[in-house]
C-alpha cells in the first residue's frame, strides 16, 4: 500500500482573507488528505489545525481584500500545510482573546498536530506552517 | 424551538466555525437569557467544529454552570475528540449524551431529584 503513495507532493491555493473561505480551505485539506491515503481522524485534525490557523491570519490581515496562500507539500513522509498571510503581526491582546476564540486556536494547533511552527515573513506576514509525519502511527513491517 | 422533554433543544447541522458560530451564540444566549438552566444541542448532523463553535459552547457553559448545564447529543468521534481536548468532558456545567433517549434519560433524573427535595 505505502509504495502507491505519491512520494512527494506540491499543492497551493489562494483565498481572500475572510472566514467564508474557511469551507474551502478545508476541502483542499481533505483532498490533500485523501490523496496521501491519511486516515479519516488524522484529516479531520488537519482541517482543524489549518483552519484555526487560517483563522488567526484572518484576524491579522483585518480585511477582506487580502489573501490567504495556502500550501501543502509532502517531503520524506512529512506533510506539511503552510499558511501565509501578509498581514501586519499583531501580538495576542489579552482583552481581544477574552471575547474571541483567539486563545484557543493555538493550544488545538498543537495538541492536533506533530510540529507546528511560526515564522515572521520578510513583508510583515506570517507563515505557520502543520506538520503531521505519516509513519507515526504505522505498524511496523512484517 | 424544539425541544425535550420541556428543556429547550437547539438542533444543528453541518459545519460549525468561524463564518456562522455567531448565529448559534445568539440562538444560545437568547436561550439562556430567557432564564433555561438546561440548554441542549443536538449534534448528530454536526460534521466539523473549531475554535469558534467550541468557544461559543464554553461560554454558554460557563454562564449555565451555576445553575444547570449544557448537553450536547451525538457528536461525532472527531468533534467529541475536541470537546475532550478542550477539557469540556470534565467541566461540571457540561455533559455529553450518545443520543436522545440518552438525554431524556437524564432529565428525568434530575426532574426526579428535584421533586425529592
Amino acid at each position: 500500500m505505502t509504495a502507491s503513495l505519491p512520494p512527494e507532493i506540491h499543492r497551493a491555493i489562494k483565498v481572500g482573507a475572510s472566514t467564508a473561505c474557511l469551507a474551502e480551505i478545508r476541502r483542499f485539506v481533505e483532498e490533500v488528505g485523501v490523496e496521501v491515503a491519511l486516515d479519516l481522524e488524522r484529516i479531520f485534525d488537519l482541517k482543524v489545525a489549518v483552519s484555526e490557523a487560517c483563522a488567526n491570519a484572518v484576524e491579522h490581515a483585518g480585511c477582506d481584500a487580502m489573501s490567504l496562500d495556502v500550501c501543502a507539500r509532502l517531503q520524506a513522509r512529512r506533510l506539511t500545510f503552510t499558511v501565509t498571510d501578509t498581514g501586519l503581526f499583531r501580538p495576542p491582546s489579552p482583552r481581544w482573546d477574552r471575547v474571541s476564540s483567539r486563545g484557543l486556536g493555538l493550544p488545538l494547533m498543537v495538541a492536533l498536530m506533530d510540529e507546528v511552527t511560526f515564522v515572521r515573513t520578510p513583508g510583515g506576514g506570517t507563515a505557520v506552517s502543520l506538520s503531521v509525519l505519516l509513519d507515526r502511527d504505522m505498524s511496523p513491517p512484517a | 424551538m424544539a425541544s425535550l422533554k420541556g428543556v429547550p433543544l437547539l438542533e444543528l447541522q453541518g459545519d460549525i466555525d468561524h463564518s456562522n458560530c455567531g448565529a448559534v451564540e445568539t440562538a444560545l444566549s437568547e436561550i439562556l437569557n430567557d432564564g433555561a438552566q438546561v440548554v441542549l444541542l443536538d449534534f448528530s448532523r454536526v460534521t466539523y467544529l473549531d475554535s469558534g463553535g467550541i468557544c461559543v459552547l464554553l461560554s454558554g457553559c460557563r454562564r449555565a454552570r451555576d445553575s444547570g448545564w449544557l448537553g450536547v447529543i451525538d457528536p461525532n468521534q472527531n468533534v467529541r475528540r475536541l470537546l475532550e481536548i478542550v477539557g469540556l468532558l470534565v467541566d461540571p456545567g457540561f455533559r455529553v449524551f450518545d443520543d436522545r433517549p440518552a438525554a431524556e434519560a437524564a432529565l428525568s433524573g434530575a426532574l426526579s431529584q428535584e421533586e425529592e427535595t
